[in-house]
């Protein structure tokens, strides 16, 4: 028997209304039957609402069985006298890094678990130690949590419970609200927990290459398990991935293509250097592909370019910043320079991509743009018009431009969506027919269903909470969009929707859009021109292609390039003929192609 | 914004203030507390300020950092000075238009005032050589015989320190808030009471609304780390009384009956 056992486990929440009575019963997990080996790496995949989490929650006996049962180490949870050695055997790491930390010091945070279980004193500090030691926290033992990364955190979690010396450990979607450095640090520490400590790590998450370690994953949908295999096995269905809201990594999908394509490639690939390899020896064989096999990627690509094409006209200059810069408690000890001498120039019907890491000074410079924080030197000039001038009327900039800040749903507070939508267009000053109009076509735009708008905005799930609240900015009628991390904490399928629907309102309506994003991959997608910030200055601006190109550059400030550019890069280095400065998919595709059927273009 | 508010005022400094069990602190502090109210005279606040200006030096703490907790004080302090300098019946010294000030007016007016200051400054000899968290033990310990009376002394610690945590979060999560409804056209700043208090419910929601949701994250983390209330649980740094505690409550217990002794001589006309 496996240290984690679910055997026909069936979950059901039952809502009530306010007399009690049953008013519906959603049926979270429907029959999983799953048996985890001790020392595995088990990874969970799922689209937001498949029912992984509330199945993680069993194991911690957080939750109990509608039907079946699962047992921890031979013991069933079920059982009111299991529960305390099954939440030692197997602990449990949430979502929200903020709301696990329980101390106001990482070690004595560390220790909460082992006070609990009544441990002595002298072994709490020897568990203490060893378990920072795992998760190389050490020197930040006397830290405030507050203080530290939202890595950092979920790392001293994973210490949290490390040092109950459990036998297996549950992470709950540990990455899903940190940037692409937290995440490899908490995906680091999970593998030496693995691989040193012999813990058995049952991840779950929506993040793919997250997953590629993984010795075994498992998919789950609508509550149940739908596939279930190693991770080679499982990236081989990319179309079926696709219709459960997930997506694969940008190597697999490119080889995915070329596969299609008609290059005989092996199915299922992991890494880069998996490609590459394949590549080399398909062109050391001398194969070749018919000109024809070009003709849908061409297709594609040519779509691509129109659409590019659109906004690349020399337009108008609508948001200028003249030497901006922005500075925390200026003239004490800890004076910070948030912004250094930033200009920038944005243009009417752009769609500007702005990356840099967390602390770059990103979130900073975007609230300059409509007036939240006041540059302490240099000018900023809308339409012509100076901002930070005496009078100038900041309430109507507001409305020209609209921000989007993180988490966007989290300052949703009507009793309806309507109501909530109507908020800013009535602070405006617009009558309440007028109000209600702009409320009506931004709701529209965003694609919210109709029979929604009088429920309460707090009912529904986090990608439509999403809608709601660009709504609200998008009623407003900006001409520039700025948006922050949109999607962050959404699954794959979710991510391409918010993104498309930028895309549409950027298109359709001619709205600016500024996207501030973690994603090089999403940014190269959408953006035509790219900023990238570090430590309050810009570093590079320029077409994806450009920026991208200067990718040792990026990396060396914390930052990346898309897959794809690196793929073509080690292609290059090994010697391949081909042009290596790409950025997205299809591109990659069309070279890698080309360089098969031999014709030069 | 508000980011600039900072709580708990712990100033860190290797003294032996600091090393002292908090108990002994807290004991030490309560007992100080009370005994400024022992005495009328001179001798008494001599007693005092040397205890007072004694452990200034030992904690290491700038005496710059005592004055801060002082401007909060201030109004109230005037405010006290004030009356009791106009309505203490006693000799007049000085008459105008509808004022007497007397001489027991004046002394209880000088006498008040040296005693608020002296009970801030004491008071925040506390909390700057303490953590929150040395505070919250202190008080559960102390509070443990209140168990007997069914009072929930190991929550009501916990519920501190859970607090103590949070509030720094909560202040960030309201500034981010206040920003994001200000991007969508809300005021804060004008208008007359009502609609200030109006334009609060678009903060004030999505806030209570997110503490809901993190205590109710908070309260999972902590059953799936086998909490399960004061019960059996041992402690990673349990409270344990050193041989500079003891010293500490001779001292106290010295300085106490000095000033009870000297708070009974008078000397002068005024009864100084």
């Amino acid at each position: 028997m496996g240290i984690v056992v679910a055997k026909d486990l069936a979950f059901e929440y039952i809502r009530r209304d306010e007399e009690g009575n049953v008013e519906g019963i959603t049926r979270a997990i429907d029959g999983v039957t799953l048996n985890i080996k001790a020392g595995e790496f088990v990874a969970v995949l799922g689209g937001n609402g498949s029912g992984k989490s509330t199945f993680a929650k069993h194991i911690n006996a957080l939750l109990y069985p509608t039907e079946g049962a699962v047992y921890v180490d031979g013991k069933d949870t079920a059982a009111a006298e299991n529960t305390w050695s099954v939440r030692q055997t197997a602990g449990m790491i949430f979502q929200n890094p903020d709301n696990q930390i329980i101390g106001n010091i990482v070690e004595e945070d560390v220790g909460f678990g082992p006070e609990n279980m009544g441990i002595p004193t002298e072994e709490i500090w020897q568990r203490v130690e060893e378990a920072l030691q795992i998760v190389g926290m050490k020197k930040y033992a006397k830290h405030s949590p507050n203080k530290l990364s939202g890595g950092q955190k979920q790392r001293v979690a994973i210490a949290g419970v490390v040092a109950m010396h459990p036998k297996c450990i549950i992470m709950d979607e540990p990455t899903a609200m940190l940037d692409p450095e937290g995440r490899h640090e908490v995906i680091r520490a999970a593998r030496a927990l693995n691989n040193v400590e012999k813990v058995t790590v049952i991840l779950i998450t929506h993040y793919m290459e997250e997953v590629i370690h993984a010795s075994r994953v498992v998919v789950m949908d609508h509550g149940k398990v739908v596939m279930m295999g190693t991770p080679r096995e499982i990236f081989s269905e990319v179309e079926k991935l696709r219709e459960l809201r997930l997506d694969v990594p940008q190597v697999t999908m490119l080889s995915w293509y070329l596969r299609k394509d008609g290059l005989p490639l092996k199915k299922g690939i992991l890494d880069i250097n998996e490609l590459t390899k394949e590549l080399l020896q398909l062109k050391k064989s001398d194969f070749r592909l018919p000109e024809t096999a070009l003709n849908p990627v061409r297709k594609e690509l040519l779509a691509a370019a129109e659409e590019k094409k659109k906004g690349s006209d020399e337009q108008l200059p609508i948001l200028i910043l003249d030497h901006v810069s922005y500075v925390y408690s200026e003239g004490s000890n800890d004076e910070i320079r948030a912004l250094d001498d930033v200009s920038l120039t944005i243009r009417k019907g752009e769609f500007i991509g702005l990356i840099g890491h967390t602390g770059s000074g990103k979130s900073t410079l975007v609230q300059h743009l409509n007036g939240l924080n006041r540059a302490t030197s240099g000018n900023i000039y809308f339409k012509g018009e100076d901002i930070c001038e005496k009078g100038y009327d900041m309430r109507k900039l507001r409305s020209k431009v609209g921000l989007v800040f993180q988490y966007p749903e989290h300052q949703l507070f009507e009793e309806n969506v309507f109501k909530d939508v109507c908020f800013g267009p009535l602070n405006m000053g617009l009558s309440k027919k007028e109000a209600e109009l702009a409320a009506f076509s931004a709701l529209e735009a965003v694609g919210f269903p109709k029979d929604g708008f009088y429920s309460s905005p707090f009912e529904f799930s986090g990608g439509q909470k999403r809608r709601i609240a660009i709504a609200g900015v998008l009623a407003m009628k900006p001409e520039i969009l700025v948006l922050d991390e949109p999607t962050a904490g959404l699954d794959p399928k979710g991510r391409d929707e918010i993104l498309g629907l930028i895309k549409e309102l950027h298109e359709t309506q001619d709205i600016t859009v500024v996207l501030v994003s973690h994603s090089m991959e999403d940014v190269a997608n959408y953006a035509e021109r790219i900023v990238a910030v570090d430590n309050g200055k810009i570093l590079m601006e320029g077409s994806p292609r450009e920026v991208f190109k200067r990718y040792k550059e990026l990396e060396a400030v914390g930052l990346a390039a898309p897959q794809v550019t690196y793929i073509l890069n080690d292609l290059k280095d090994k010697g391949f003929d081909i042009d290596e400065n790409v950025t997205t998919i299809t591109e990659a595709r069309y070279r890698i192609l080309n360089s098969f059927t031999g014709s030069r273009d | 914004m508000l980011r600039d508010i900072t709580l708990g005022q712990y100033y860190q400094a290797d003294s032996i203030i600091h090393k002292l069990d908090p108990r002994t602190k807290l004991i030490g502090t309560f007992v100080y507390l009370v005994s400024l109210f022992l005495f009328r005279n001179v001798a008494g606040f001599l007693a005092a300020t040397v205890f007072l200006v004694s452990m200034i030096k030992l904690s290491r703490v700038p005496f710059k950092f005592m004055v801060r907790g002082m401007k909060s004080i201030v109004v109230i302090m005037m405010i006290t000075v004030v009356f009791n300098m106009f309505l203490t019946p006693g000799e007049p010294l000085l008459k105008f238009w509808r004022f007497t000030i007397t001489d027991e007016g004046l002394k209880n007016a000088v006498f008040t005032a040296i005693r608020l200051i002296y009970l801030i400054i004491g008071a925040s000899l506390m909390t700057l050589t303490t953590t929150p968290n040395q505070l919250t033990d202190a008080l559960e310990n102390l509070m443990n015989p209140l168990k007997v009376f069914k009072l929930p002394v190991h929550e009501v610690a916990m519920m501190m320190s859970i607090a103590l945590r949070f509030i720094p979060i909560l202040l960030d999560e309201t500034d981010k808030i206040m920003r994001a409804q200000t991007a969508r056209g809300a005021d804060f700043e004008h208008g007359n009471l009502v609609q200030r208090a109006k334009s609060l419910v678009p903060i004030l929601v999505p806030l209570f609304v997110s503490a809901f949701r993190r205590a109710n994250d908070l309260a999972m983390a902590m059953e799936a780390r086998c909490y399960s209330g004061g019960e059996g649980r041992t402690k990673m740094k349990p409270l344990r009384y050193e041989k500079r505690d003891t010293i500490s409550f001779i001292i106290i217990v010295f300085y106490l009956a000095a000033v009870i002794v000297l708070g009974r001589i008078t000397i002068g006309k005024f009864g100084l």
